[in-house]
């Protein structure tokens, strides 16, 4: 069927049922209404932004990784930092949409569609940086177990098999729970837009009604992919500290690493949220579904796992000091004072002096002070890994391979490429699909009534 | 049959109604729901979801996956370290538990399209009865019933404080 035509993209969208619709519905779906001016000029800038870093990219594909600062002993530099940084920002979606919902956290309704579309952005982000670090882009499909003619398979034991898996697994099952969750929400959009608006969310509803047995089927599934998700968010960023932690490198080569770099991931990820979400909610007037209260318990979050973070810091310190065992003592003392200072010295300051501020109340609720915090926060990580790396391996056991890396302009370019991208799949997102789970926030606002009409009689 | 359609205001009135009209002998039921409320699906269906069982096989599958693929590679072609076991198991663990989740979730995602049946109806054609208020705020129940009973039906409804009821298929 030819869907009637529409004027503008707004009258796409605007169309108003017989009877009056959901004030949720309306003030949700208006976030996706007619793009302004400023955000096509945003958008093409990204795009602008993002192909300029492909060029660089391309440009080293053509040169190899020496024009990468790539030297020895130095091999794993900006760009891993980078990918273990963007797998990090994934996992605060999978918290907020899995772990909470086991939890029946009903705040987490208002952030879980936003946070879990920023784990798929921040898993494609992060893997394409595999790609950029192996150099030859085109030989990347080594490291998966396909039969091809020299009979030889991959190797189940090294940990970059295990990333893989790890990564592709959390990726693909991220993208499923979105799309799950977003099935009743393409059918809120299908019943309210007409053009091709109405072919899309038409066909990406698979034709929803609210039935009974399709709201059954769909709370189990939900909650079986919770279930399925909360070991997975927890596995992923444990398999992507043993990278580190299975070699014998020093200031690597610790039992510590998981549990570590997982409140890590949840902190800076819960970071992105918020340095993504406060905007969004400004320019789109949704202070009545993103209150206080959403920031004030994301900022407890971020209070908790900065101390979880601070208290792996002071612990490796402590084990390196307690250790007296020379080498680690050195390599510690090399991380705090040694040319790398700037770095670690952002990182601890980042990381765990400055979310202190959220042991206050007023600062939790105080829109501008969270989002400075998120942007620290977002820094203090990105350089967390830079010093877990790049440190590490600058100064192992044996003097003749000490060395300095410096981060060079191509890497520099990619790197803040990595945040257009994510920016622009975001930028993309909140006008394609409901930025908020209508369908989940319509749930607290019906009971709320239902409770008003109990109350009444 | 003639098909009748009660639209309510509250989730609560919906299960009411529903337990009302199952004790009068009344199956052919059904409910278009603007959010998800269990109580309304409860009230409607029995059992719980099979989608579980998906999930079970996906998981059982996707183990088995793993570690038979592992083993079976590193005998294929053989790694050979001095005086080390070929396959060695804790590190296939991992590879077992990512499989165990990849596809445990993708099979709970076939067993939602099979247990919700969807996709749905024809592309741009909804069911009899139902309109775009059913994913505003209002709740719709449909009930099918012979003739005779139409008007009990109507009646019982109303009394659940229906807001309208309509027979939308003589």
């Amino acid at each position: 069927m030819t869907p009637p035509p529409a004027a503008s993209v707004a009258d796409m969208i605007r169309p108003v049922p017989a009877v009056a619709d959901s004030d949720v519905n309306r003030d949700i779906l208006a976030v996706m209404d007619r793009p302004t001016m400023p955000y096509w000029l945003l958008l093409g800038f990204l795009v602008v932004f993002v192909h300029s870093a492909g060029a660089v990219w391309v440009y080293q594909v053509y040169k190899g990784l020496g024009i990468a600062g790539y030297a020895h002993p130095i091999f794993w530099g900006v760009y891993i930092v980078t990918f273990v940084f963007w797998v990090g920002i994934a996992h605060a979606g999978t918290l907020i949409s899995a772990i909470l919902y086991l939890f029946r956290s009903k705040w987490r309704n208002a952030i879980n569609r936003s946070a879990a579309a920023m784990t798929i952005f921040a898993v494609l982000t992060a893997a394409q940086f595999l790609g950029i670090h192996v150099g030859r882009i085109w030989k990347s499909y080594f490291i998966l177990p396909y039969p091809n003619q020299r009979g030889l398979w991959v190797n189940f034991k090294s940990p970059l098999v295990w990333d893989t898996f790890a990564i592709s697994t959390y990726g693909t099952i991220s993208a499923l729970f979105l799309f799950v969750g977003l099935i009743p929400d393409f059918a809120i959009a299908r019943d309210r837009s007409t053009g091709w608006r109405k072919v899309l969310y038409t066909a990406l509803a698979l034709g929803w009604e609210g039935k009974s047995k399709q709201w059954k089927a769909w709370n189990r599934t939900v909650l079986h992919l919770s279930g399925l998700c909360t070991p997975l968010v927890l596995s992923v960023h444990s398999v992507v500290s043993w990278d580190f932690a299975m070699s014998i490198v020093p200031t690597w080569h610790a039992t510590i690493f998981a549990p570590y770099f997982v409140a890590g991931a949840i902190f800076s990820g819960f970071a992105m949220v918020l340095t993504m979400m406060i905007p969004v909610r400004r320019i789109y007037g949704l202070e009545a579904y993103i209150t206080d209260y959403h920031f004030d318990n994301m900022a407890k979050f971020i209070l908790l796992t900065s101390l979880i973070v601070g208290y792996s810091y002071l612990m490796e310190f402590f084990i390196a000091w307690y250790s007296g065992n020379e080498f680690e003592q050195t390599a510690w003392w090399y991380r705090v004072f040694g040319p790398y200072w700037i770095s670690t010295w952002t990182m601890l300051i980042c990381n765990t002096v400055i979310p202190q501020v959220f042991w206050f109340k007023r600062a939790r609720v105080h829109v501008p002070t969270v989002f400075a915090v998120s942007i620290f926060v977002n820094i203090g990580m990105w350089f967390e890994r830079y010093v877990i790396i790049v440190i590490g391996l600058s100064h192992e056991y044996n003097p003749a391979v000490w060395g300095i890396y410096t981060p060079q302009p191509a890497e520099l370019m990619i790197l803040a490429g990595s945040f257009g991208f994510f920016a622009m799949f975001f930028v993309i997102f909140i006008k394609l699909f409901p930025v908020i789970a209508v369908a989940e926030m319509k749930e607290l606002a019906i009971h709320k009534k239902s409770h008003a009409h109990e109350g009444a009689h | 049959m003639p098909l009748l359609l009660g639209v309510f205001e509250t989730p609560n009135k919906v299960v009411e109604v529903v337990g009302r009209l199952r004790s009068r002998g009344y199956q052919d039921l059904d409910v278009f729901s603007p959010a998800p409320f269990p109580e309304v699906e409860d009230a409607l269906i029995d059992k719980p979801s099979r989608v579980r069982l998906w999930t079970l096989i996906g998981g059982l599958a996707g183990v088995t996956t793993g570690f038979a693929m592992t083993i079976w590679m590193s005998y294929d072609w053989k790694i050979v370290v001095g005086g080390k076991a070929l396959a060695s198991i804790p590190p296939y663990v991992i590879i077992g538990f990512e499989l165990t989740i990849l596809f445990g979730g993708l099979l709970t995602l076939v067993g939602l399209a099979v247990h919700a049946g969807l996709p749905h109806g024809r592309f741009g054609k909804n069911d009899v009865g139902y309109s775009a208020r059913f994913s505003a705020e209002d709740f719709g129940l449909t009930v099918r019933c012979k003739e005779r009973d139409v008007a009990e039906v109507d009646a019982l409804l109303r009394a659940f404080s229906a807001k309208e009821v309509s027979l939308v298929e003589p």
